[in-house]
């Protein structure tokens, strides 16, 4: 699509700032266990802090930015992402 | 095509089915109300597709249909008065996320005291919306413009929501003949919808954040200049229209002229009531004046040489507004009129009638017209047809 030069609109794509990103504090993060990972992005839809990432039809976890609270797990109808504790 | 005897109203839902619009957010209010009535039965039969999402206010109106050409597809909403007033917030929104909308405005006065009957003040009061806004004086244009109105807002080098103003009553239940396009020959003219960006979780994005000043300044500008530029686009697709759905129709223009061109004096105005004051120049040419008119029927953009053209060598030009802008002496047609052509035409005369419904037909246009021609002593005038019965006030403690 061609745009004008004028052309200007209110829109940014997602990107990474220092703001959120979690510090040393967090207890327990989600790993997705891929066999079970149906895509249906039920966790993608939930996660409070978007660090749930589509991607080839199934989920990623943004570890940088996640603070472990878990929404995802209970979400998943799978019961594909489960809780580890953080070494 | 075929010819139909309907109303205003009607013309606009048959329009919306022709152009195939995706989702119609929806909230009555008088005299709107018919058009999603209208909807809603057709889509009852299964003569469109359109999904209605009925809400809780118009506030929610424009904020469902705002998303759902967010999502991607062919909006459409209506609303009056209050209700327009009641949107106003989300209007903004729409406009600052340039996405195209297209929304009918069954003009009608603003409370309080309440009021149902027609004037213009609900519509220009959202002049410095963002929106483009064009104001219909028969049902035909009503359809019309209201086609055009998708072809306008999708275009690239808009990409702005755009709004068609119609007068309450006067237009909006009254049935005259309409000519309707064929399905096929208004899917030849709409080309498939586009916009700017689209929600969709496979490619996310960021919308309606903060914007730092810089950035904030620098969109509003690109809604200047796009409405600015917007008036080459309007005249190109309405020539377009012109040629593929109404020949009869003439869409080259932004405004009309009537009997301009040898004029002495003229009329400019908005709206339904230009029928009855091209009769009554008529009559007044008969009588030897030179009198022409210029119906505005885009306020935004407001196309400055269009008018100049129009009005320039005029010896006085009087401005007819049925809205009001209280406190500045004249209606906002008046201001903006004689905001451009000031420099150029020595005497530029505003009356304001018409409000709430007051009847002013060709025998009163014809009595303001004779007056102004006369010469009107007063820049501003108020015309009442009637005499204003005399309203005694009363404190709550008298009342025992």
């Amino acid at each position: 699509m061609s745009l004008l030069e004028y052309q200007y609109f209110p829109v940014t794509r997602p990107n990474k700032g220092a703001g959120g990103r979690t510090g040393a504090w967090r207890i327990v993060k989600p790993v997705v266990d891929y066999n079970k990972c149906i895509g249906c992005k039920a966790c993608f839809m939930f996660c409070p802090e978007s660090t749930i990432v589509p991607s080839n039809g199934k989920v990623r976890v943004d570890y940088e930015y996640c603070k472990g609270c878990g929404v995802c797990a209970n979400v998943c109808p799978v019961k594909a992402i489960s809780m580890v504790n953080e070494q | 095509m075929i010819r139909k005897v309907i109303s205003g109203n009607e013309a606009v839902a048959l329009g919306v089915k022709l152009a195939r619009v995706g989702v119609t957010g929806i909230y009555p209010i008088t005299p709107q109300t018919t058009i999603i009535e209208k909807l809603a039965e057709m889509r009852a039969k299964g003569e469109i597709e359109t999904e209605i999402v009925r809400v809780e206010s118009e506030h929610s109106a424009m904020a469902a249909t705002f998303g759902a050409a967010l999502g991607g597809v062919r909006a459409f909403t209506a609303t009056a008065s209050q209700g327009l007033l009641y949107m106003h917030e989300m209007i903004w929104w729409v406009a600052g996320s340039r996405v195209p909308v297209v929304m009918v405005v069954g003009t009608r006065a603003v409370g309080a005291p309440w009021n149902i009957w027609n004037e213009h003040t609900d519509f220009t009061s959202e002049r410095d919306s963002g929106w483009i806004m064009a104001f219909a004086s028969n049902p035909q244009e009503a359809l019309d413009l209201t086609l055009q109105a998708f072809r306008i807002s999708e275009d690239e080098r808009v990409f702005l929501p755009m709004m068609v103003g119609m007068d309450g009553f006067i237009l909006s239940h009254t049935k005259t003949n309409v000519l309707i396009p064929d399905q096929e020959q208004v899917d030849d003219f709409l080309l498939p919808r586009r916009q700017p960006y689209v929600i969709d979780p496979e490619d996310p994005i960021g919308m309606g954040n903060i914007f730092p000043p810089e950035g904030y300044m620098r969109l509003r500008e690109s809604i200047d200049l796009a409405l600015r530029n917007s008036e080459d686009i309007i005249k190109e697709i309405g020539r377009e229209y012109n040629k593929k759905i109404n020949p009869l129709g003439d869409y080259s223009t932004l405004n009309v002229s009537y009997k301009l061109e040898d004029a002495d004096y003229a009329i400019v105005l908005m709206g339904a009531w230009a029928g009855d004051a091209m009769e009554a120049v008529d009559t007044l040419r008969e009588k030897g004046i030179k009198i022409g008119m210029l119906r505005i029927r885009y306020l935004r953009p407001w196309s400055e040489k269009e008018i100049r053209n129009a009005l320039k060598d005029k010896r006085a030009v009087l401005v007819l507004d049925r809205s009001t802008s209280f406190g500045r002496g004249g209606g906002p047609l008046y201001v903006e009129v004689k905001s451009t052509i000031s420099d150029i035409v020595p005497q530029i005369k505003g009356v304001v009638s018409g409000l709430g419904g007051v009847t002013v037909n060709k025998s009163e246009l014809l009595y303001i017209f004779n007056k102004f021609v006369e010469g009107l002593k007063d820049d501003v005038i108020w015309y009442y047809p009637k005499e204003v019965g005399k309203i005694e006030l009363r404190t709550p403690r008298d009342i025992e």
